[in-house]
């Protein structure tokens, strides 16, 4: 499938986020940062995206410090606890490539993810749903 | 001030915490298979009471539907029965029967070895296996007419024919116990009344069905669904043993299930009913002149027997009082210090404190759990602007799987 443009991802990014913001680096890479909230009860979370063509995307949340469930020492379904990177898709199935829109794919999924860490962070159980790289790992 | 959409995510929270307390399915048909076990022994051909067509029902919460699991699991839940007689031998008292039901329980090899010994006003089976729940027994007889009132009221609901299921009870500590052989003369209790005004209080619709009635049929289901009022009263009954642990001083039952249904209006979402019935409950507390004391007492009246009151301990115990009070209070607090609670989690953590962290977390695994399903089944979607999810919205989250381990 023909891959999506910077334009055209940028575009998207506003129409569903109107109050949010997108720069462009010329026609190759662009960064959305922008707040969700998951769901009516749920933290307000400030989301950043950050695409080049060519390379997957990387999503990160900014603010606030996310906290971990008892008895755990790391992120449940992260790039990096440090950094905050959220990884929301198993890339050797091929569930987001370039001709997918990202408001339509990485966000929802970040989205949930948000609402499933504050279950996590709770229950220090992730019902979210996903491929475990070592059930244990993280765990203190 | 909470949103529709916060009251909504509420509603769902409150309602997976009182499944969480509920007793198990498979809890509650090994109560019912045991106690209509002991129901037919006591009934069998050759039993004495045979004659009187002995009929052995629920009462109290395992009735009403607001049973609770015990705050450690492993501990035993109870069942409160009636073992109703249609009438009696002329010459039995209290006693008489009392012990006639000991006797034929003692005759079963399995009862001898579950009997307790005899307690104030019931008979205790206890279950040695895992079952984790024991059943009492309480010997009663009902006058001639009781059954046709009680079968007339199991299709319509008349709250003035309900006062009339009162029957007479057995009490060790009554001064006629041994020798009154009327039974109006003996303790009254009219525990099917009160289920048939809790019931008719917690209709929201109505038509609904007749859930709490059908548990005094021969074989009562399982109601997995139930009315926001019997999650209310369960919510509190929890909030109490949290509380109070062990204390036995604590707020008794029938007087949280009473206000609580006095004071509720119908509310269909759990929080407002929490919230409305608690600032509601003291006006159902009532200071009335009681004539054997010569005094004021504070009075909370069986709303189907208004001679009889709940608190009647409270005189004698003055600390009962205070508790119920500080119950109250404790109650109001950590209600809204929930509801001021943003993130999941942090909800979690304030309803744990209150309700148990094992009930809670249980609550919370079953939301997330959902969640996925939703998912999973396409039915999940992001509004645009905030990115929330729900069942409406601008795009459908589509299937993903979350990966990454921090490497």
């Amino acid at each position: 499938m023909n891959s999506l443009s910077i334009a055209q991802q940028a575009g998207a990014l506003r129409s569903y986020f109107p109050d949010s913001r997108v720069t462009t680096t010329a026609a190759y890479a662009l960064t959305w940062v922008a707040s969700v909230t998951p769901k009516p009860l749920c933290d307000t979370y400030q989301l950043r995206l950050h695409y080049v063509l060519g390379h997957r995307p990387h999503i990160f949340v900014v603010e606030p410090k996310l906290v971990l469930a008892p008895g755990w020492t790391k992120l449940k379904h992260v790039w990096s606890t440090e950094r905050q990177e959220l990884c929301v898709y198993y890339p050797k199935w091929h569930e987001w490539h370039p001709g997918l829109y990202l408001v339509k794919t990485v966000v929802p999924w970040a989205s949930e993810w948000l609402y499933h860490y504050e279950i996590w962070a709770g229950t220090g159980v992730w019902h979210g749903g996903g491929i475990e790289h070592d059930e244990e790992q993280g765990k203190k | 001030m909470l949103t529709r959409e916060q009251e909504e995510q509420f509603q769902q929270i409150f309602e997976e915490l009182g499944k969480s307390l509920d007793i198990t399915e498979a809890q509650y048909n090994a109560a019912v298979k045991s106690y209509e076990h002991a129901g037919s022994w006591l009934g069998r051909e050759e039993s004495p009471l045979a004659p009187y067509r002995p009929e052995i029902s629920p009462q109290g919460s395992f009735l009403l539907g607001t049973s609770i699991r015990p705050v450690h699991e492993d501990d035993d839940f109870d069942v409160d029965l009636v073992l109703r007689l249609n009438g009696k031998p002329y010459n039995w008292t209290q006693q008489s029967l009392k012990q006639a039901v000991g006797q034929e329980l003692r005759k079963h090899g399995t009862f001898s070895r579950m009997l307790l010994p005899e307690g104030r006003r019931c008979w205790t089976l206890q279950h040695a296996d895992d079952a984790h729940f024991h059943l009492d027994v309480l010997p009663a007889v009902s006058r001639a007419g009781f059954s046709q009132i009680k079968d007339k009221l199991m299709s319509v609901a008349e709250m003035e024919a309900a006062v009339d299921l009162v029957f007479g009870i057995t009490d060790r500590t009554t001064s006629n116990y041994s020798t009154s052989t009327n039974s109006l003369d003996w303790p009254q209790s009219n525990p099917f009344g009160y289920a048939i005004w809790f019931e008719d209080r917690a209709t929201v619709r109505a038509r609904q069905l007749r859930s709490i009635m059908n548990a005094i049929k021969p074989v009562p289901a399982f109601q997995p669904q139930k009315t926001p009022l019997q999650r209310i009263v369960q919510i509190w009954k929890r909030h109490r043993d949290i509380i109070f642990n062990g204390d036995e001083d604590k707020p008794i039952s029938i007087i949280l299930t009473t206000l609580a249904a006095q004071a509720y209006r119908k509310e269909t979402n759990i929080l407002d009913g929490l919230v409305n019935g608690l600032n509601r409950f003291t006006e159902y507390i009532e200071t009335r002149y009681d004539n054997r004391r010569n005094r004021m007492v504070k009075w909370i009246a069986n709303p189907v027997n208004p001679a009889e009151n709940f608190a009647d301990k409270w005189p004698e115990h003055p600390e009962r009082e205070e508790k119920f009070y500080k119950w109250l209070a404790q109650a109001k607090k950590d209600i809204a210090n929930v509801t001021e609670q943003r993130g999941i989690h942090r909800i979690q953590q304030g309803l744990s404190a209150s309700f148990g962290e094992t009930a809670v977390n249980r609550a919370f695994s079953a939301i997330g759990g959902q969640a996925l399903c939703e998912r999973e089944s396409g039915a999940l979607r992001m509004a645009a602007g905030t990115g929330m999810l729900g069942v409406v919205g601008r795009t459908p989250v589509t299937q993903h799987n979350n990966f990454g381990a921090d490497e």
